[in-house]
């Protein structure tokens, strides 16, 4: 019986200590886990979303903000218990715990940032109305989690990192950080198609914001009304959506192909001269996919709708095509019908028999004789 | 039979093109004027091989058929689900083949043999026209074009149906009909071919054209593919089949496309200038026809309503 509550105890204890090793997985000095380590902490917000602030200490000790105290993003926190929050973290805060290994300055993303808010995307963190719809750098950063295509780093590396740097969990993390960077990580382009889509595709936003552009007196894209649609119309839509990843998606020709990870913060609409789709760039753009086009192939729409107020031409032309084939059709049929009730009447029968198909009795003289 | 001044002509020149004797020319005079004037009793009493009984088709002709309706329904059954790809039914039908990706390959390649069973049938037509040509025995109306008689034949048949005509007008090798459906099919397959090369090649077609031409030209490019496609299917489906299949007298098919023969009672009806051909030029049709007549005693038959 000793020996039976020994060993219930030993296992009780290792159940614990496995938890808490889990929970030990991020460093948290600023004790930002003594609450938010519960997975029910959340509140339903005035507008009726509900809102999470569980932290899964495990999971983000594994992603790219591993190693940056809370209190470095969400520098507003100056007290425990912390006042309600207002603005929130914003991305061109400076870090202080991280340096820039190149400058040696605090790190921080605000040159990305201020990059972003000249775009047509660019927004404030708390934006208000149409602006609100625009995307905030954590609509499409999501924090991702480290995904090193290895487990463990070849250790034939690591051991020749250690020669210097003696800390091989140092080397580890150096490996992990350059390998992830110099492997492609950026999004498939299905997944860019289906990035755009969420707020592009979404019939409402786009309705608020041609309303206000137009009470506005403000020049609007020709696509933006059925950017997506049309785009999944094309060619390149097509067969994106299978899982050719040649063809072109949404960032490859809205944003320059030279520095893209900068570009792709920087898209502009394409009445901007510097937008790689501007009449002006349309012909270069195109060229780094179809080497022989030139301003006639430029000319060729990417985003074909058969909309009226789009594309008249094409509009009228589908109409046409239509009720040409469908006369035709009609015709055909009706004359094929019109013949089998001539022929019939002619005494022909469906069935061929003895060597003709013409034993049905008529009206007229001309019956088979026997 | 009182022949009509067409087939009085049609038999005329049959019998110079193939240098009848004298003996030969009276035997189808006479052959001829024993026929019943009304051409029905003809095509009703005549008994044919459901095979086929007069040489049609060459065998070039047959497998540029075979070659055409062949990679014509692959090119329709893998072009669908491509256009329709968000379709119920393409997804399935995509991934069975390994994926649109493999599809896309697919209906290229089948496109090029079509492309080439085309370029086959041209060679055949112009040599073989070349040919006639030399031995001063090619035929204008023989051939596929279509001439103003075609109109009249048109409209008489209508008539015809119609029960204000006793017959059917005389047609020869090719009726109204068939000219129809050949210059669509041809047509239609220019248009795929052509709008196809835009998707291939839409840098080519872009250059070449003028520069407000181009973006009009490829979007009724992408327009004609799906819609000529759709319609040249739903056209054999409803329309060709019906006529070579399912109509009365040719159902349950005729046997034309494979044996390159036609049936007797076919010639007689839709083809009597093609079949004067055969009287011309078969001895042993001249036998059967006067065999015919006698045992049934249809000469002197008058035209009616």
């Amino acid at each position: 019986m000793e020996m039976l509550i020994r060993w219930c105890v030993a296992g009780m204890l290792s159940l614990f200590l496995g938890y808490a090793g889990a929970a030990l997985a991020f460093e948290d000095d600023e004790a930002c886990l003594m609450c938010h380590k519960y997975p029910k902490m959340g509140r339903v917000t005035e507008d009726g979303l509900q809102k999470t602030y569980y932290i899964m200490p495990n999971v983000f000790s594994k992603t790219v903000h591993r190693n940056v105290p809370c209190r470095d993003c969400h520098s507003y926190i100056k007290e425990l218990p912390h006042k309600p929050v207002t603005e929130g973290v914003t991305c061109n805060a400076e870090c202080h715990s991280i340096k820039n290994p190149a400058t040696g300055k605090p790190f921080s993303h605000k040159p990305i940032y201020d990059a972003f808010k000249k775009s047509v995307h660019g927004r404030e963190k708390i934006a208000k109305g149409n602006d609100a719809d625009k995307p905030y750098c954590v609509n499409c950063h999501t924090n991702p989690l480290y995904n090193a295509k290895e487990d463990k780093p070849p250790k034939h590396i690591i051991d020749r990192c250690v020669v210097c740097h003696e800390d091989a969990k140092f080397a580890e993390k150096w490996y992990n950080h350059t390998s992830r960077r110099i492997r492609e990580v950026k999004r498939s382009s299905q997944e860019i198609v289906a990035m755009c889509s969420s707020c592009h595709a979404d019939k409402q936003m786009l309705d608020r914001h041609q309303q206000a552009a137009k009470e506005e007196g403000r020049e609007l894209g020709r696509k933006f009304p059925f950017a997506i649609e049309s785009y999944e119309e094309s060619f390149h839509g097509k067969v994106t959506k299978y899982g050719n990843t040649k063809a072109a998606n949404c960032l490859d020709c809205h944003a320059k192909t030279v520095n893209y990870y900068l570009s792709v913060h920087e898209l502009l609409p394409s009445r901007d001269p510097n937008s790689p789709v501007s009449a002006e760039n349309r012909v270069e753009t195109c060229k780094q996919c179809h080497v022989r086009a030139d301003k006639n192939y430029a000319e060729l729409d990417p985003h074909p709708t058969s909309k009226r107020e789009d594309n008249p031409f094409k509009h009228y032309a589908e109409l046409i095509y239509t009720i040409v084939g469908d006369s035709v059709l009609l015709l055909l049929v009706g004359m094929a019908a019109f013949e089998t009730w001539g022929r019939l009447r002619d005494g022909v029968s469906w069935r061929f028999r003895d060597g003709s198909s013409w034993w049905r009795r008529t009206r007229r003289n001309s019956n088979r004789l026997p | 039979m009182k022949l009509s001044q067409e087939a009085r002509e049609v038999l005329d020149t049959a019998k110079r093109h193939n240098r009848v004797s004298p003996e030969e020319d009276r035997d189808i005079e006479e052959v001829v004027a024993l026929l019943p004037d009304d051409r029905s009793v003809l095509y009703k009493n005549v008994d044919s091989n459901p095979i086929g009984d007069f040489y049609r088709y060459n065998i070039h002709i047959r497998i540029q058929h075979l070659l055409i309706f062949s990679t014509f329904l692959l090119l329709a059954f893998t072009g669908l689900p491509i256009h329709y790809n968000t379709a119920f039914w393409a997804e399935p039908f995509n991934s069975v083949l390994g994926g649109l990706e493999v599809t896309r390959v697919i209906h290229r390649t089948l496109a090029a043999a079509m492309i080439f069973a085309m370029l086959y049938h041209f060679v055949t037509i112009g040599l073989g026209s070349l040919l006639k040509l030399r031995a001063r025995v090619f035929e204008l109306r023989r051939t596929i074009l279509p001439v103003w008689k075609d109109i009249r034949d048109f409209k008489e048949d209508m008539q015809f149906f119609r029960g204000k005509r006793p017959v059917r007008p005389e047609m020869d090798k090719f009726m109204y009909k068939q000219k129809i459906h050949y210059f669509a099919a041809g047509f239609g397959n220019t248009v795929m071919v052509i709008s196809g090369s835009t998707f291939l090649f839409p840098d080519v077609w872009a250059s070449i054209l003028p520069v407000e031409m181009a973006s009009h030209f490829q979007e009724m490019m992408r327009l004609s593919h799906p819609h000529e496609a759709l319609l040249a299917l739903l056209v054999i489906a409803f329309w060709h089949w019906y006529n070579v299949h399912l109509a009365p007298g040719r159902f349950p098919m005729q046997w034309t496309f494979l044996t390159g023969k036609i049936t007797r009672e076919h010639q007689i009806e839709e083809h009597f200038l093609e079949y004067l051909r055969c009287i011309v030029t078969m001895p042993e049709e001249r036998s059967y026809l006067r065999k015919l007549i006698e045992s049934k005693k249809m000469w002197g038959t008058q035209p009616h309503d």
